[in-house]
């Protein structure tokens, strides 16, 4: 049974439809992508599972039980907007969010001493919040959302404004905690991390889940429309092949050519190879960007 | 999950217990009650006791029926206030004074009409009130005797007009067997001063303190993840009782110091003297007193909290608690005209009013006699609000953490009530 279900959920704020038949499964070690414009209904529906607001209509269940306050221990949250006490110990805080969430004050210490070392910042203990910078401070955030070992994570832009070496590292113990059998529910406009973390996703515009089902099957119903061709002199007449539609010239030498279907590809590398050899060839998948440019943008028109 | 409660609760009071400006303030409260707790004593100390008599000086052989008297007066006092020092002449006066062999001396002047001269005081400082007023009263003796020598009255006439008029006030009371003594009055009074002021200091202080946390943990949106983890309502309460226990034991060290003082021997006798003394409380009053502080307290909290919940930035908090902030000040200000007038229409209608009551119904039970039931209706009343408002504030909070932006009207946090289903 997987730990995270979502059941047709509805919601609506008078008489605005804020979510419209969302149903999900998230499994214990998998990150589920929610990925949406801004406003299409992800921060409602994470509200939902965290169970700040309950659903009109439609499930959710927890490891096949319903919202109940017991459940509220196994959850973990980040929310978008970070925010913490900022005149008051990174010790004490973190101690007391911790304590609501069912630990024990010792076994929260033990386990904050553990996060602090392994972000190499175990002299932040005794710091206030408002002493940090910014991105420490979010790994501060990050510590309170997992100190709990939550069987359910939310993260709704977990690693926006952070640094890359920052990034590198708050997304590497993501995966360990994935690893380690949590259910995570990732949402970002960051596409190249969904490609890298998620499993499967879903893609909600105007309070309608769009698509939806793993990322390879998502790829294979958007055809592959893209080809990389470079070679060490130029290729001449390829924009004359028929199905190309658009010949783009790299700086650095190699031409991109957006193509009708991916056969035309190989009518690409005869033309060619007829003119000399050719150092790399590609038919390249779309890309996650490109879907969800296509999928949220096409249907605005 | 009780627990949630707890932890809530302990979070608060520690942070509040351990912040600067409440250790501050404490320190800086007590020391002014104990300065306050000795002021009788201290003042006596510098005026009256401050090592003898006052030394006045005359010129000898001016009026020396009026000076006779004067010292005669002041001989039969247990402790004489004045000593009357006799300097040769009159242009020896003024050098005396400035040379501190006396605080100042009289001056005579002949009035036919009064049959008694003008005296003046002359000394350094015009303001000698304790002196003078003390001169007053003799010279006025000494006056009724001159007159009083020639009508030719027995001693004990003489004695009988001196006697002070014996008067008391005595409250009529209906309900007790015997009416309250002037001195129970007066600490009954005394009592009821204490509580309005300390509950109307309560609701200000520690409401906004509430309100101001619950804006600063929705502003800093460190609330997002404390209303995951624990439920609105426990949030809301842990932070009411966490701020009240922090509010206890700051009126408890204000309270123990104040009453310390107080019953240290140099003032415990000053204050028997005033007649006020500690143990004439009725315990009852005691009873009302503190149910009626929690009931103001708890009634004002919930407001302020669901208050704090709605607004977003700390900066516009102040505006939105203006409403309640005038409902305390209108109770306490009617409170404070009552005091005189306990039985006019406008108390007895106000003491059913939820966020008067605490104020006036404490205030009538003190200085008048309300009858039983209106007593009863008054709390009555004053519980189902409670009840009510506390409801009420649960819910707006429960909606009121969650809406970000501009300040929600009524409309919208019925609306956002109706959509959270709560």
């Amino acid at each position: 049974m997987n730990p995270l279900k979502v059941d047709r959920i509805i919601k609506n704020y008078g008489d605005k439809r804020a979510v419209n038949g969302l149903s999900f499964e998230v499994a214990a070690g998998e990150i589920y992508g929610l990925l949406g414009a801004n406003g299409a209904g992800k921060t409602t529906t994470m509200r939902m599972i965290l169970g700040l607001i309950l659903p009109d209509e439609g499930d959710i269940r927890y490891l096949g039980n319903s919202y109940s306050e017991q459940q509220l221990s196994m959850l973990g949250y980040l929310p978008e907007e970070r925010g913490m006490y900022p005149n008051i110990k990174v010790s004490e805080q973190i101690m007391y969010l911790a304590q609501l969430r069912g630990m024990s004050r010792k076994d929260a210490d033990k386990n904050l001493k553990l996060w602090l070392e392994k972000f190499q910042v175990p002299e932040y203990y005794n710091k206030k919040v408002e002493e940090l910078s910014k991105g420490n401070q979010q790994k501060i955030q990050f510590i309170a959302a997992v100190i709990h070992k939550p069987k359910i994570l939310i993260l709704d832009e977990a690693f926006s404004g952070l640094d890359p070496v920052n990034v590198e590292l708050l997304k590497t113990t993501v995966k360990e905690l994935r690893d380690g059998g949590t259910s995570i529910v990732f949402s970002t406009h960051r596409m190249e991390h969904v490609e890298e973390l998620c499993r499967n996703i879903t893609i909600m515009h105007k309070s309608n889940p769009v698509l939806q089902g793993p990322i390879k099957d998502i790829k294979k119903k958007f055809p592959q429309e893209r080809v990389i061709v470079t070679a060490d002199g130029k290729i001449e007449g390829l924009d004359k092949i028929p199905g190309v539609r658009q010949v783009i010239l790299h700086e650095h030498g190699g031409y991109e050519l957006k193509v009708d279907s991916p056969a035309v590809g190989q009518s690409i590398l005869k033309h060619a190879l007829d003119q000399g050899p050719v150092n790399r060839f590609e038919v390249l998948e779309p890309t996650l960007n490109e879907i969800f440019i296509k999928t949220v943008g096409e249907s605005h028109e | 999950m009780n627990n949630s409660l707890w932890t809530v609760m302990s979070f608060t009071m520690r942070n509040k217990l351990r912040s600067k400006g409440f250790i501050i303030m404490t320190v800086v409260l007590a020391l002014l009650l104990v300065v306050a707790g000795n002021l009788p004593y201290l003042i006596e100390k510098l005026s009256g006791g401050s090592g003898g008599a006052t030394k006045v000086g005359y010129a000898e052989g001016q009026q020396t029926q009026v000076v006779e008297g004067l010292k005669s007066h002041y001989a039969k006092l247990p402790e004489p206030g004045v000593e009357l020092v006799g300097i040769a002449s009159e242009e020896q006066l003024k050098s005396a004074l400035e040379n501190g062999d006396i605080k100042g001396y009289l001056t005579f002047q002949e009035d036919a009409a009064a049959g008694f001269p003008k005296v003046t005081y002359n000394s350094k400082s015009a303001f000698e009130g304790g002196t003078s007023s003390s001169l007053t009263g003799a010279l006025q003796q000494v006056k009724y005797d001159t007159v009083l020598d020639g009508a030719g009255l027995s001693d004990a006439q003489k004695a009988q007009l001196h006697a002070p008029v014996s008067f008391q006030t005595q409250k009529v009371s209906f309900t007790n067997e015997e009416g309250k003594t002037e001195e129970e009055q007066g600490i009954a009074i005394a009592l009821t001063y204490v509580m309005i002021i300390m509950l109307f200091m309560a609701v200000m202080i520690t409401g906004q303190l509430i309100a101001t946390e619950i804006t600063a943990e929705k502003s800093s949106r460190v609330m997002e993840i404390i209303v995951t983890s624990v439920s609105p309502l426990k949030q809301m309460w842990g932070k009411i009782l966490g701020t009240f226990l922090v509010a206890m034991i700051q009126i408890v060290i204000l309270v123990g110091a104040l009453v310390a003082n107080l019953s240290l021997p140099h003032n415990s006798d000053i204050l028997k003297n005033f007649g006020f003394d500690l143990s004439t409380i009725d315990p009852l009053l005691l009873i009302f007193a503190i149910f009626f502080y929690l009931a103001g307290f708890f009634l004002y909290a919930t407001l302020f909290a669901a208050i704090g919940s709605i607004v977003s930035r700390t900066e516009d908090l102040g505006q939105a608690v203006m409403p309640i902030t005038m409902l305390t000040l209108v109770g306490f200000y009617i409170a404070i005209f009552g005091l005189n007038q306990p039985d006019s229409t406008l108390m007895v209608v106000c003491q059913y009013i939820p966020f008067f009551s605490p104020f006036i119904m404490f205030l009538r039970i003190g200085v008048a006699e309300p009858a039983w039931w209106e007593i009863a209706f008054s709390i009555g009343i004053l519980i189902a609000s409670i009840l009510a408002i506390g409801w009420l504030s649960a819910k707006i909070y429960r909606v009121g953490v969650l809406m970000y932006g501009k300040r929600p009207s009524m409309k919208e946090i019925v609306k956002a009530m109706k959509a959270y289903k709560v």
